[in-house]
């Protein structure tokens, strides 16, 4: 445009700026603005790209946090082994003992399911890096603090079966080796 | 003179955003290079992409702000010294 112009002081055909061009550009470059992309437009997998607003970016940040992630294992927890039962269909005495069971079963299942998940959250925002490390590592740390109940042998036993699990786990569902 | 004073405020006015414009893809560029594996299987930008980002982007303007404050300071010193 007229950068290559104006670095000579004696040139001759100057574009010169008005001031509304001026704010324009300022405010393109350095403000707050909507940026469409009017060249290439990239489908996600719904729909055209959109540039968030400031309290969709907050919503977002809530339910992408480590607390809700946590929560969410928990609740998942919970649901999964829990329907599996049937308990409409046994005789009372059997039934009242399957019923305590199944729910401490079901009880102890979120509560691992909700320590990794939220261990994991927190290790991967303290190193800054997504691999396949922080499974291994949030799998160590949730089974040595099950296994530490039982001893401390059972505790290193406990950390290094949870890890390997989690990093087996990991690679069959998401291949992140 | 008004003129003038005009003129200088249009280089001054080009000047900052030519620097604002490299400053923005000189930034894009390291943290990229810095958060983001040069492999990668998802499109969505994960939890740890997306700290290291944060921190790269606060750090990169915390060292751009001092370094030109410090250059300020120098140009000045430089000012006083021609001026003697």
């Amino acid at each position: 445009m007229s950068t290559q112009q104006e670095t000579m002081p004696g040139a001759q055909e100057k574009r010169q700026f008005t001031h509304e061009e001026w704010s324009y550009l300022t405010r393109y470059f350095v403000g707050n603005n909507y940026r469409y992309r009017e060249n290439i437009i990239i489908p996600k997998t719904l729909g055209p790209v959109q540039i968030k607003t400031n309290e969709e970016k907050m919503v977002e940040g809530f339910f992408e946090s480590c607390f809700f992630k946590s929560l969410m294992s928990c609740v998942v927890g919970n649901m999964g082994p829990a329907s599996v039962s049937d308990t409409e269909q046994t005789a009372r005495q059997v039934f009242k003992e399957m019923k305590t069971t199944t729910l401490g079963y079901a009880k102890n299942f979120a509560l691992i399911g909700a320590l990794f998940s939220g261990i994991e959250c927190t290790i991967e925002s303290a190193r800054g890096k997504s691999d396949w490390k922080n499974g291994t590592y949030a799998g160590a740390v949730t089974g040595g603090l099950i296994g530490l109940r039982a001893g401390v042998k059972a505790g290193i036993f406990g950390a290094a079966g949870f890890a390997a699990f989690s990093t087996a786990i990991d690679y069959y569902m998401r291949s992140r080796f | 003179m008004s003129q003038k004073e005009a003129q200088n405020m249009q280089l001054i006015q080009e000047l900052e955003i030519e620097m604002m414009a490299d400053m923005y893809n000189r930034l894009t560029a390291a943290c990229h290079k810095k958060c983001v594996p040069p492999v990668y299987s998802d499109s969505e930008i994960a939890k740890g992409e997306a700290v290291c980002i944060d921190r790269c982007v606060a750090k990169f303007l915390d060292i751009h702000e001092r370094i030109g404050k410090k250059l300020g300071q120098l140009s000045m010193q430089d000012e006083a010294l021609l001026k003697k």
